[in-house]
């Protein structure tokens, strides 16, 4: 380039200044202002003439230092170049990377690089204040253009280096510049791909243009250690055919000879960066292979693994030169790359990969390594984090990756021989791991408070992951865990009295927890199959009773079967063990005990179960805890099991909350055990228990509601409706007479307040709520009649609790769950008598509370009182919504014939109640805000035309919501603003256009005092939804209801929607957003044959045109 | 089932007891509990064991209902705790005495004056401003083993 002889001299003058200013830096002189000079250079718009001349031509490294560095900021700062700019630019910066600059011109090179990629890759860009689309092009071109160019001189520049660190003693400045490139080619495979994967760029690829931060989904896998790399074939001459990866091996493999007596080295970063860069290529996968069936990506991995090999094998070595002080994090690393071929292979490709060669395969030296770290845990027994925890971690990892497959697949080859009894080594060893673990923790003093659910779930994806690899191979595993189960309870016996059991407690109590994972998964509410894992295997003996799950099932059900024994009770079962046993007999009675498919007998009864029937029937053996085996005697001991931990463990909240919420609610989820259940005498001993004795009132008051829940819903195993009411009836029944002799008491104000009448109703009420919460069509009708036998009381007691929180908001929730299981089944008059049973509670509730305000010394106890209030408020809500609902759904006979009661009515009606209960602050509990907002939307969606009846508080109220839930963050709550914005506007403008007034005055805008025109509501929320719409953050699920809103909004508000577009065009300063932004404002309004009115065609058509339209002007309306 | 309905009877001896006896696993948050001799609502309850197999036990806080001083106490959970009797009683303001007395309008008519007002300031204040703007209150007077305070008001606007 030819440069005028003016401005040449000036670029002198800027070298002469850099380098005088960084010498004075060098030399301490008046350092601050050469500090002054060298920043302002950097800021300097445009530098790259002047940094490209003094790298050219100054002396002094300090100053091309700086020059490249003023480039590298430069260019992030302003990234809009001409094409020819762009082009030098960017040969400079080859250039540099290249070396021919110098190892520190390099450095900064390679590093300018890492931050530009960084810059676009969107996820972890800077604010810049340029429109989305530009970023968004910016990252296009960059990955089809740039990346691989980047890459390669990367690339180049390491390979350039190698022999120059390989021959040199000490650390020479070229090792930084190849750590850095190594690190630049780590972050380009880190790029995430999207364009070039095979030109397939479907509307997944395409970019969300309504939310900044979208994030990549991809990598969001549940091992964030471990991503996918597919760069797609444009990149296999790079990295695969080039030799690149056996150039990296080798550089690695002799750096590592060279420097094995210097331990330190392994933790350098040259060797870190390489090894990352390694592990990155073991998760190559895709179009950047050829089609040939998977050969030549064995290739690759077998081509890394051989490298890698050497890292982890022999694992006995490995481990013990750790212990000895050896960094770890060679071999952890290796771990890694073992988890990432793992994730993009399956368990028989994984294991011959090794075999070729050598003796062994990889399963068997996956099994090997987590065996030794299994080993160094069991001997460390160490409490904090060590390097073992992390390996056992990663190997877990692996070996979930590998087996998860199989799982869900249902693939009948599982691993291979030889890798089950590599897995079958692994278990072992874990077991006795996890056991070891359990008895030195069986005494240790720091007393867990944790829940029992929440040390299970901590542990559960460990567990989960042991499960798995014990599933693998069940004919040794489960006979294993057999024998060690077995082994422990024995041991019991013998030191029973003698010596103190503790230890073993807590290895029976892990072993419990192991097994119940092996045997069976997690229903979450559904009906669990057995493990395909556990089906499928073939086991040798033909007999159910030899079969190794029936085998370990039993001698678990005959250990829990002591607990009923007093002696033994006291002297072996702790809570801890029996919280145990129940966890245990809920997950394992979920699948095995009466298992769904022989309800095919008492066909009709609405299951289809005949996928069922024939996945199971290969497992016939695990049928002899079905109805027709012993299936009802294994039902009979886990009922009274369950009795014996809620009578006889007194006090023992969290054994009896496994109880109720997990053990007696896997019995009643299956109708066909129901069946069996209501037949049982020990479930009607505990029926007639909770229905008649004062016993189970020392059960915590929310465990009773389950424990009503479990009982009622049991109901349905009764032959038929008629005996399932009066199942109900005769459970229920004494508690309502109870409730309702005491509200009818002379004395009950005083009598009321006792603590112990506090706590009886209290319980009952908890009782009663879990009745109505387990309604079902078959057992409606008696829970309608308890419900309404005790409405009055319930009045009455409102008014005598009203100090008493805790008990109103009992009383409430009891209203709320009743209403919701019977508002849709009753006929006209009994709706007529429930809806004015809710509104005199309303009523009553209000005036209790409105101006109420509490007096209390303590903060504490203001707060909690302000919480009350918020669960009160929430209940209402609810209770509103649950009438509502009767408009939508109604099961009653005579619903058309019968006048009914106007529903829209009375809900506007309790809104007002509440409404003013409600401030903004109390807005702010998202539950209840949720809550407010889904009835607020249903009200204005299903009766606008009430809204034109709201006084003017109520009205401002409601639009001043509103307009809050518009911008709340969660999405559902704007979802519903927006549907009652549509229905409001639509509602108006249907209206006005035949004639009538519609909102009328709330319309039109108006006049206040001081004579200044204040906006209608409907003007008002066109500009607030528009600006929402271009130029907020908000869920592309989002558009559609905008749309929808949008629509009657500009319909109704015609002129100001003509006037807001013009600002919005006038506003561009550039030309071309200016036309576009016309042009799209035109085909919003104008395309799809968009008409004036308010159908669903219409509506459908905006939604289009307004997706159009947003993904073609968002991008340069919105900065980031 | 008659025979079994007394279970269920409370004994009707009216405000004889200040304290009743309850299992302290069924004490939830919001009841009230006696520690250290005074009554304490509950704001916190954990459970945990006396060893890993050994049996559970309950640690509450609790803050004292009348002075607001946080007091703290551990139970085995299946022991007794005492909950104490608190009932709470709507009166109308009628007067505040110069001295620091409330004169209050029971429900039977006559009139209750042995009500100290709250020494704390802004408690003070809230009473005495509704008060003194001429809103009709009702006071909430709380009481509980030997001891009354006025714990809430409520205005009922200007007319009866």
């Amino acid at each position: 380039m030819q440069r005028s002889p003016n401005d040449l001299s000036q670029l002198q003058a800027t070298m002469r200044a850099i380098e005088l200013a960084c010498s004075s830096i060098q030399m301490m002189v008046n350092p601050a202002e050469a500090e002054a000079t060298i920043l302002s250079f950097c800021q300097s718009p445009q530098p790259y003439q002047a940094c490209q001349y003094i790298i050219e031509n100054s002396q002094m490294p300090n100053a091309r230092f700086q020059a490249a560095t003023a480039i590298r900021d430069a260019a992030i700062r302003e990234l809009e170049f001409s094409a020819a700019e762009k082009e030098t630019f960017l040969a400079e910066v080859k250039q540099a990377t290249l070396g021919i600059h110098g190892a520190d011109v390099q450095f900064i090179g390679i590093n300018f690089l890492e931050s530009l990629v960084s810059e676009f890759s969107l996820s972890t860009s800077t604010t810049m204040v340029l429109p989305t689309e530009f970023h968004d092009q910016c990252q296009k071109s960059m990955e089809l253009e740039y990346l691989k160019a980047f890459y390669c001189w990367a690339r180049d520049a390491a390979l350039s280096m190698t022999n120059k660190i390989l021959d040199s003693d000490s650390a020479v400045p070229e090792t930084k510049a190849s750590t850095a490139a190594l690190r630049l080619m780590l972050q380009i495979l880190n790029w995430d791909f999207r364009y070039s994967k095979n030109g397939v760029e479907g509307a997944k690829g395409r970019k969300n243009v309504f939310s900044a931060r979208v994030g990549n989904d991809n990598n969001l896998s549940r091992r964030s250690e471990c991503t996918v790399v597919q760069p797609g074939p444009a990149w296999h001459e790079v990295l695969i055919s080039s030799g690149h990866i056996s150039w990296l091996l080798s550089f690695y493999r002799a750096l590592r000879k060279k420097f094995s007596c210097e331990g330190f080295w392994l933790d350098c970063p040259l060797a870190v960066s390489a090894r990352k860069l390694i592990v990155q290529f073991c998760s190559l996968k895709g179009d950047i292979f050829h089609s040939d069936n998977g050969q030549m990506q064995e290739n690759h991995l077998l081509q890394l693994l051989s490298g890698i090999i050497e890292w982890v094998n022999p694992p006995e070595a490995v481990s013990k030169a750790i212990e000895s002080g050896k960094s770890e994090s060679e071999m952890l690393d290796g771990c890694r790359a073992l988890l990432s071929i793992a994730t993009v292979t399956t368990p028989v490709v994984f294991d011959q990969l090794l075999k070729s060669i050598s003796s062994f395969g990889t399963l068997t030296l996956l099994s090997a390594l987590m065996c030794e770290v299994l080993k160094v845990l069991i001997v460390s027994n160490a409490e904090e984090e060590t390097w073992s925890w992390v390996a056992r971690d990663l190997l877990l990892d692996t070996w979930t990756a590998l087996l998860v497959p199989i799982e869900s697949g249902g693939k009948t080859g599982l691993l291979p021989a030889e890798g089950r009894n590599a897995a079958a080594n692994v278990f072992s060893l874990i077991v006795e791991s996890e056991l070891k673990a359990a008895s030195a923790s069986a005494c240790s003093d720091d007393v867990d408070t944790d829940y029992f659910q929440a040390s299970v779930s901590a542990m559960d994806e460990r567990l989960s992951s042991y499960a798995l690899i014990g599933r693998a191979a069940i004919d040794i595993t489960i006979p294993l865990l057999t024998n060690l189960f077995n082994e422990r309870v024995a041991r019991l016996h013998q030191g029973r009295g003698i010596t103190d059991p503790t230890v073993t407690l807590e290895e029976l109590y892990s072993m419990l927890l192991i097994i119940g994972h092996v045997l069976a998964d997690e229903g979450d509410g559904e009906t669990p199959l057995v493990p395909k894992a556990i089906q499928t295997q073939h086991v040798a003996s033909g007999e159910s009773e030899k079969h190794p799950v029936v085998v370990l099932s039993s001698s678990i059900l005959n250990f829990a079967k002591q607990s009923l024994d007093p002696e033994m009770r006291a002297s072996i079962f702790s809570p801890r063990l029996m919280e145990a046993i129940a966890w245990f007999l809920a997950r394992w009675s979920s699948t095995y005990l009466m298992p769904p498919e022989e309800t095919g007998e008492n066909s009709g009864s609405g299951y289809d179960n005949n996928h069922m029937v024939q996945s199971l029937c290969s497992s016939k053996a695990l049928l002899i805890f079905g109805e027709h085996n012993q299936g009802k005697s294994v039902l009979d001991l886990v009922v009274h099991i369950a009795t014996t931990t809620l009578v006889f463990y007194p006090g023992e909240k969290d054994l009896q909350a496994l109880t109720c919420y997990h053990l007696l609610h896997a019995l009643v989820r299956r109708r066909n055990v129901c069946v069996h259940l209501v037949a049982l005498d020990s479930w009607h001993h505990l029926a007639n228990a909770f229905a008649n004795e004062r016993l189970l009132f020392t059960l915590y008051s929310a465990h009773q509601r389950s424990l009503a829940q479990t009982l009622v819903v049991s109901a349905s195993g009764m032959r038929n409706p008629d005996a399932s009411n009066q199942y109900v009836r005769d459970l229920m029944g004494h508690m309502t007479n109870y409730l309702v002799e005491l509200s009818s008491k002379n004395d009950l104000k005083i009598v009321a307040q006792q603590p112990d009448v506090i706590l009886s109703v209290s319980c009952l009420l908890e009782r009663l709520r879990g009745a109505a919460r387990a309604t079902e069509p078959r057992t409606q009708k008696a829970i309608y009649e308890m419900g309404s036998t005790v409405m009055n009381s319930i009045l009455i007691f409102l008014e005598v609790y009203k100090h008493e929180f805790a008990v109103v908001y009992l009383l409430l929730k009891f209203v709320v769950d009743w209403v919701d299981g019977q508002i849709i089944y009753l006929e006209a008059q009994e709706t007529a008598g429930v809806v004015n049973f809710c509104m005199r509670l309303l009523q009553l509730y209000s005036s209790h509370n409105i101006g109420k305000i509490s007096l209390s010394l303590s903060s504490s106890l203001l707060s909690e009182a302000k919480t009350e209030k918020y669960k009160d408020l929430r209940a209402l809500l609810q209770l509103l919504a649950n009438l509502c609902s009767k408009d939508l759904v109604d099961f009653s006979s005579d619903s058309t014939e019968t006048p009914g009661t106007n529903i829209s009515q009375v809900v506007y009606f309790g809104l007002c109640i509440v409404i003013p209960l409600i401030s903004l602050d109390l807005l702010k509990y998202p539950k209840l805000c949720r809550d407010f907002f889904s009835l607020l939307s249903h009200l204005l969606e299903v009766y606008p035309e009430m809204v034109a009846q709201l006084n003017d508080e109520a009205f401002s109220h409601v639009l001043g919501t509103l307009d809050f839930g518009l911008h709340h963050q969660d999405t559902e709550v704007v979802d519903m603003c927006l549907r009652a914005l549509k229905a409001l506007a639509s509602y108006h403008y249907k209206e006005t256009s035949v004639g009538k007034v519609g909102l009328g005055a709330r319309a039109a805008g108006s006049k206040d005092q001081s004579g200044q025109m204040s906006e209608g509501i409907f003007s008002q929320f066109l500009r607030t939804l528009l600006h929402l719409v271009l130029f907020e953050d908000y869920s592309i699920d989002l558009v559609s209801a905008a749309a929808d809103a949008l629509l009657p909004l500009i319909l109704c508000e015609q002129a100001l929607y003509q006037r807001l577009g013009n600002e919005l065009i006038e506003r561009q300063v550039n030309p071309a957003f200016k036309s576009r932004l016309a042009n799209a404002l035109q085909s919003l309004t104008s395309s799809n044959q968009l008409s004036f009115t308010l159908d669903r065609m219409n509506y459908q058509r905006f939604r289009k045109n307004l997706n159009h339209f947003l993904v073609e002007v968002r991008g340069f309306l919105r900065m980031i | 089932m008659s025979d079994e309905e007394h279970h269920f009877e409370s004994k009707a001896d009216a405000g004889a007891s200040k304290t009743y006896p309850q299992q302290a696993g069924t004490i939830r948050k919001n009841g009230y509990i006696v520690i250290k001799n005074r009554p304490c609502k509950v704001v916190e309850v954990s459970t945990s064991k006396t060893g890993k197999h050994g049996h559970a036990k309950c640690h509450f806080v609790g803050i004292d209902i009348f002075n607001g001083k946080k007091q703290e106490d551990i139970v085995p959970s299946s022991h007794n705790c005492d909950v104490p009797h608190v009932t709470r009683t709507d009166y109308q303001l009628i007067d505040i005495s110069e001295d620091g007395f409330v004169s209050l309008l029971t429900d039977s008519g006559g009139t209750k004056d042995d009500l100290r007002l709250p020494t704390d300031e802004s408690l003070l204040s809230q009473i005495k401003d509704g008060f003194a703007e001429g809103k009709d209150l009702v006071v909430t007077v709380m009481s509980s083993m030997g001891e009354e305070q006025i714990c809430a008001l409520k205005d009922i606007g200007p007319k009866n």
